[in-house]
């Protein structure tokens, strides 16, 4: 047997053992991107890599047979350098969208070609689902909203974009005149309390993501019906009252005590009821001094976070209530949206002064993740903030491949006010180029980049050319997405196909190619569906999984 | 375009010949591609159906070596050399002169009437002739873009007369009383030693002069080529540089007088001294005739000691007798009768020998490990693949001293228990090629590497195989990868080649001057050795010494000898008077070591100390019109275009950071940018996997480390040096006589005719070719920065 040490952890394991089997062993997780079990490393990726404390040199894990008497270290600074940069450098060389441009492009984040595919699909329930899961308000914003979105759909260089606006409140408006609205799942309940000051687009999404997460939540406004800005910023025809009223209670019944009318005093932390909290609760305890009506009651209940949602107010009020103020409202965290006072958070015009309405419900979404996080005793993560590769602009060619891929249909809207029929919705929803990545979430170069926060663009070069291999087969592939990390070239290799895969050419213009011009189907006759689970990225994928992205199969490991 | 009518039966009969099994693609390949000129489709495809070559092999193996094509191409190659010692004479100004004359478009590379062919070459080893091109067997050297016109003509000119050409006569004339010797090494051969050999063969078979001629290997002194050496009967040598053919007759006769025809030989003598009177030094007529102990010659020899090239000049390379008289397989014959492989790799350990191919690892551990490996089969390889560009030392010694090679790759497999050797060679030196094949052949016929005379079983096979054009492949995974028949990409070590090298068999591989060495380490005792050198580094090393030098050549020092020593004292200086500014050691793995630390000594770990590495050997000296910028920019971009491609951080790294570095180069070169560099350059020695990657950044380092300002100066948009093309501008200064020879020259019709005023160059149509500059008579052409 070998003995050996990881990160101070003494390992036996069998000679011939790896120092990633030996890690395995241990439960110490090592990134690989190229690695894969059974067949020979090829240690391309090199993000592996894990340092031999007595040479002082890195070594890629994956290959490194593991020898009596060695220290390895797997987790440093230096080593998350290196790991970033080889990620940095293949990210450099990728050409693809984690996400689709409209993901960036609104402010709520909304899984839009989900959403357009599912619609295409008529599925409709399903499409309510995917808008609610970013979107609390989608009828109102459907209406009302400037569709940042479709400024940023990458067919708007072309012919139009997709209506997505439209279509949203199509689906929107079809679930809240079905019979049986949807309602997402909730948690069970967490016990923890939350008072939310505001129930306007900010409040009432940050009240629908909390309570969602099993959290009581205590709505207070200081206006008979709530709704806050969207009562007045926004009129009858643009904004029916119905709408907004029949959207709203979406929202209230999932459980959520709407204190109207109520004007909020002062925020004071309750010191008497912290200490009498058990000893693992470390939150502070808030008490609300409100006034409701012509009374002034201190609510007695006890919050452990409140959030701020209150609209535009001056900052001198604010400092007033004892906040720190910026020149547009409450001076909060940009990553965190916490306030100066720890356990207060703020969200919305309350910070900004002003903003699209599709910006506050995208605060109030944002701000209960980061309470959500709090409540938990979590490190709050950045939850607006996400990894992905970006192509960017596309050259008059790469555009021609993508729209030969989507519906050619023109771009058309309903008539002022009317809303879409569902052919006519299907038929818009098909135009949609789905530029998002069908591996999303499964793809390990994206997993790695995200853990070790890689910069696409830290060297501000020009992408590759986006280009899609095998268009009429069963076997697609995308070279700006490959690695090099040889997996299929070897699984084709050891299962004997004739044609099989090879590399041509060396150093940076290596690139995957089949042999004697054949085409994929051709080259993967037996073991398509393993170089495919095995792709790191998608860059091998089957042609049937771009028409239903639910079809991703996961990634080997 | 595929040949509807190619006839194929080549490709049976190569494979008939060559073999079958997976390992035979690449001698396959270089067969086909011999014969077709290129690659075709259908005779690959014709392989993978005879052969078990299967079509992902072929189009991999096939499109990873650059000597390989699948296009058909012109008549004629051009290789233009793009060495460093080219880059820094101009190779990119001899290339742009081509594409001129040849009326290249951007991106072709073929005449249109299909004659030439212009393809860049790493380096063709021939530094000291810096810039050069070949074609087919043809070197030119010394080109300027003036004189490119007039080598194609010259290449044409050859073409047409070598039918006529009369084969070389072997001349064994009676009583012959002296020894006549001229170098036949590549570089003498470019300089057209050829000829005056074929010259001085005549004049003795038409004379009936009393000497012998004999072709020798290199004679080291490449600046004064081609060399001719005279022996009189008394043993008093005189040596020739410079000779042309039309010379031979009066050195012939100047020292090996006719009887019978004295009065021509008088005519001759006097012909001769009239020239040498006259004291031209521009190669037009003999330069100078001197004993060897006269400087320059002397000082270029002063402090030399040549082990590795022991009778450097002084014996024919492939005259198997003459290396036997020299004490040639002496110490195999010794090791045969009286030394267990124990007491052989003894020997090598007491005589602190390290790698001569770079990195300088202890060769005795190699050794060791090898023969105390329990596999039944073991295998030898000889690392022939020297692809630096910069260096020719191993060049240099496969085609001078095959023997010695030989000799000592025997003693090694003496020594390890292996029975099987291999020569990997690279294509760009064919004359070694030709010259180790025909030693191994004449080796074989009188059974030296067979145990004749001795008790001891012993029997070795030598075979050669040629690298088909990858850098990498001097890189040892990525070499037996190769002579496998894969790809040559290098792979993680360990397990290291002496455990589990070549067919999974433990392997010894070193590099050509290290087995060079051993004969004379166990003829003369490993102390003698050891005597030489400093403290870690024993015994001598073989350096090509090129570049901005007044001597250019082949040099074998003692270790410890200083940088200073070298260029000074065996290189005379800096020629044409400019200042000594660096020396680039170890070429795209090493660094430029500035002139203020030129006392370091030759030495391991002296070298690695000062941001160099000893490397193979190739010592490029560089003068202050030099921008050390772009120097680091010509390794980067090298090693970036030799690097396998397979792991990341040199796949992708190299290119960023040569991007880097083209921005700085071009005046676009952003702030941070040096900083960025070094952070990369870091990351890619630390994360690279094999040697190529680790070293890569080490050009970059060195630079930035001694000539930061430099670097600094070209994010300001100048270029100090006034080399980097896109920061600097032509001028014409006052000095100008209008006398249009300038206007007449520029390729780029950017000097209107103005005569007898002033001319004045248009900087939008300039590009910076030089030929003005060049061709002034007047000194009135000069460089300065843009704007």
């Amino acid at each position: 047997m070998v003995r050996l040490t990881i990160d101070n952890h003494e390992i036996e394991v069998a000679p011939g053992a790896t120092l990633l089997d030996a890690a395995e062993q241990l439960g110490i997780d090592i990134p690989t991107l190229c690695y894969l079990k059974g067949y020979k490393p090829s240690t391309s990726c090199l993000v592996c890599m894990v340092k031999d404390c007595q040479t002082g040199r890195l070594v890629p894990a994956c290959a490194t047979p593991a020898v009596d008497g060695m220290t390895i270290e797997s987790e440093s600074e230096e080593l998350a350098l290196v790991r970033r940069t080889a990620l940095e450098l293949l990210l450099s060389d990728h050409a693809g969208d984690c996400l689709a441009p409209c993901y960036f492009a609104c402010p709520a984040h909304m899984d839009i070609p989900r959403m357009l595919h599912q619609i295409g699909e008529q599925s409709i329930r399903d499409a309510i689902a995917t808008i609610k899961k970013d979107i609390a308000l989608p009828a109102v914003l459907g209406r009302i909203c400037s569709k940042p979105c479709e400024k940023g759909c990458r067919r708007g260089a072309a012919d139009g974009p997709a209506a997505i606006c439209e279509l949203k409140r199509f689906v929107a408006d079809a679930d809240l005149a079905s019979a049986d609205p949807y309602a997402p799942d909730c948690q069970p309940p967490t016990g923890k309390r939350v008072a939310i000051i505001g129930a306007g687009p900010t409040g009432l999404a940050a009240a629908y993501e909390l309570a969602q997460a099993g959290h009581a939540c205590m709505l207070f406004d200081d206006q008979p019906k709530p709704g806050g800005r969207l009562r007045t910023e926004f009129h009858g025809q643009d904004l029916p009252e119905d709408v907004l009223d029949a959207e709203i209670h979406q929202i209230l019944r999932l459980g959520i005590d709407l204190r109207s009318n109520c004007q909020i005093g002062a925020i004071t932390l309750d010191s008497s009821l912290s200490a009498l909290m058990p000893l693992d609760d470390m939150h502070p305890k808030f008490r609300l001094h409100a006034k409701h009506g012509s009374t002034c009651n201190d609510l007695s209940g006890a919050f452990d976070a409140v959030l701020v949602a209150w609209g535009a107010t001056d900052p001198k009020q604010v400092e007033r209530r004892g906040f720190q103020a910026t020149q547009r409202g409450l001076a909060i965290d940009q990553n965190t949206y916490v306030t100066n006072r720890p356990g207060i958070f703020a969200a919305g015009n309350a910070v900004r002064g002003s903003g699209l309405v599709v910006r506050s419900v995208a605060d109030g979404k944002e701000a209960a993740q980061s309470m959500i996080d709090y409540l938990a005793g979590r490190p709050i993560r950045n939850h607006g903030r996400i990894f992905s590769s970006r192509m960017g602009r596309l050259s008059p060619e790469e555009m021609a491949d993508v729209l030969s891929r989507a519906s050619s249909a023109a771009r058309s809207e309903p008539d002022c006010g009317a809303a879409f029929q569902l052919d006519a919705a299907t038929e818009q929803a098909n135009r949609c180029l789905s530029c998002g990545c069908i591996a999303h979430n499964h793809c390990k170069l994206e997993r790695y980049a995200r853990i070790y926060g890689a910069d696409p663009r830290r060297f501000g070069v020009q992408r590759p050319a986006h280009r899609v291999i095998g268009r009429g087969g069963s076997v697609l592939f995308e070279p700006g997405k490959c690695i090099k990390c040889e997996l299929c070239v070897q699984i084709a290799e050891q299962a004997g196909e004739p044609l099989g895969l090879t590399f041509v050419g060396r150093g940076f213009d290596v690139r995957l190619q089949v042999p004697f011009d054949g085409s994929l189907d051709d080259a993967l006759t037996q073991v398509a569906a393993a170089c495919i689970a095995a792709c790191p990225t998608a860059a091998l994928t089957f042609a049937h999984q771009h028409r239903n992205p639910e079809l991703v199969t996961l990634k080997t490991e | 375009m595929p040949m509807p009518d190619l006839d194929l039966s080549f490709v049976d009969q190569t494979v008939a010949d060559i073999g079958r099994g997976p390992e035979t693609v690449i001698p396959i390949l270089q067969a086909i591609q011999d014969h077709y000129r290129y690659l075709p489709r259908e005779a690959l495809e014709r392989i993978c159906e005879l052969t078990e070559i299967t079509p992902a092999s072929i189009t991999g193996v096939s499109t990873f070596f650059t000597h390989f094509r699948h296009e058909p191409v012109g008549q004629h190659i051009i290789h233009v050399c793009n060495g460093t010692a080219c880059h820094v004479k101009g190779a990119e100004r001899i290339l742009d002169a081509l594409a001129h004359h040849l009326r290249l478009g951007p991106g072709e590379d073929t005449s249109a009437d299909g004659q030439f062919t212009v393809q860049e070459v790493a380096c063709v080893g021939c530094c000291t002739l810096a810039p050069l091109f070949q074609i087919e067997n043809a070197t030119f050297g010394r080109l300027t873009p003036q004189t490119v016109p007039a080598a194609l003509d010259a290449f044409r000119h050859q073409q047409d007369s070598s039918q006529k050409r009369p084969s070389r006569a072997v001349i064994t004339p009676n009583g012959a009383t002296g020894e006549i010797r001229v170098g036949l090494g590549s570089c003498c051969m470019a300089q057209g030693s050829g000829q005056v050999h074929d010259a001085i063969e005549r004049v003795l078979s038409k004379s009936g002069a009393p000497a012998v001629v004999k072709q020798v290997g290199c004679v080291g002194m490449c600046h004064q080529t081609p060399l001719v050496e005279l022996i009189q009967s008394d043993g008093q040598s005189s040596l020739y540089c410079h000779v042309k053919p039309d010379d031979a007759e009066g050195i012939v006769l100047a020292h090996f007088r006719p009887r019978n025809l004295a009065r021509r030989a008088r005519y001759a003598v006097s012909r001769l001294l009239d020239r040498l009177h006259s004291n031209e030094w521009n190669g037009a007529s003999i330069a100078a005739a001197s004993t060897v102990h006269e400087s320059p010659i002397c000082a270029f020899l002063g402090p030399q000691k040549r082990l590795a090239t022991e009778y450097c000049g002084q014996i024919d390379p492939l005259d198997l007798d003459e290396y036997l008289r020299h004490d040639g397989f002496v110490a195999l014959k010794q090791c045969l009768s009286d030394s267990s492989p124990e007491k052989i790799v003894d020997a090598i350990r007491q005589s602190g020998l390290r790698g001569r191919g770079g990195a300088g690892f202890p060769t005795h551990i190699k050794w060791e490990t090898v023969r105390n490996a329990r596999q039944p089969t073991k295998y030898l390889i000889c690392n022939g693949d020297e692809g630096d560009p910069g260096a020719f030392m191993d060049r240099m010694i496969l085609e001078s001293y095959p023997y010695r090679v030989i000799e000592g790759m025997a003693i090694a497999a003496l020594a390890v228990g292996a029975s099987e050797g291999i020569f990997y060679i690279r294509a760009e030196y064919p004359l070694a090629v030709q010259r180790i094949r025909e030693a191994i052949r004449r080796c074989d016929q009188r059974k030296i590497l067979e145990n004749g005379t001795s008790g001891r079983d012993f029997r070795f096979h030598l075979s050669v195989q040629e690298g088909a054009g990858a850098f990498i492949c001097g890189e040892e995974t990525a070499l037996m990868h190769s002579i496998e028949g894969r790809r040559g990409t290098a792979r993680l070590r360990p397990p290291y080649p002496a455990e589990c090298g070549l067919w999974q068999r433990p392997t010894l591989i070193n590099n050509v001057e290290t087995f060079a060495l051993v004969p004379w380490i166990l003829r003369h005792g490993a102390d003698q050795f050891a005597a030489l050198g400093t403290d870690r580094s024993k015994g001598t090393k073989v350096f090509a010494l090129a570049g901005k030098i007044a001597r250019g050549g082949l040099i074998e020092v003692p270790m410890g000898v200083t940088l200073r020593e070298i260029v000074e004292q065996i290189g005379g200086g800096i020629a044409g008077g400019r200042r000594f500014k660096a020396v680039q050691v170890g070429g795209p793995s090493g660094g430029c070591v500035p002139a203020e630390l030129a006392d370091t000594p030759i030495d391991y770990e002296a070298l690695s100390q000062v941001g160099a590495i000893m490397g193979s050997g190739g010592l490029v000296v560089l003068d202050d019109s030099d921008c050390m910028v772009d120097i680091a920019r010509y390794f980067l971009r090298f090693t970036q275009n030799q690097s396998c491609g397979k792991c990341t951080f040199c796949r992708i790294g190299t290119k960023r950071m040569l991007e880097i570095m083209d921005r700085i180069c071009t005046g676009r070169g952003h702030q941070d940018d040096i900083q960025k560099l070094e952070q990369l350059a870091h990351q890619v020695s630390a994360g690279s996997l094999c040697g190529l990657g680790k070293t890569a950044p080490n050009p970059v380092l060195s630079t930035i480390r001694y000539f930061r300002d430099e670097y600094e100066e070209h994010l300001n948009g100048r270029c100090p040096a006034g080399k980097c093309k896109d920061l600097i501008a032509y001028r014409v200064n006052t000095r100008c006589i209008g006398c249009t020879l300038c206007s007449q020259h520029c390729p780029a019709d950017a000097i209107p005719m103005t005569p007898y005023r002033r001319h004045v160059i248009d900087l939008e149509k300039c590009t910076r070719c030089d030929t003005c500059r060049q061709i002034c008579p007047m000194d009135a052409i000069q460089i300065g920065p843009i704007g």
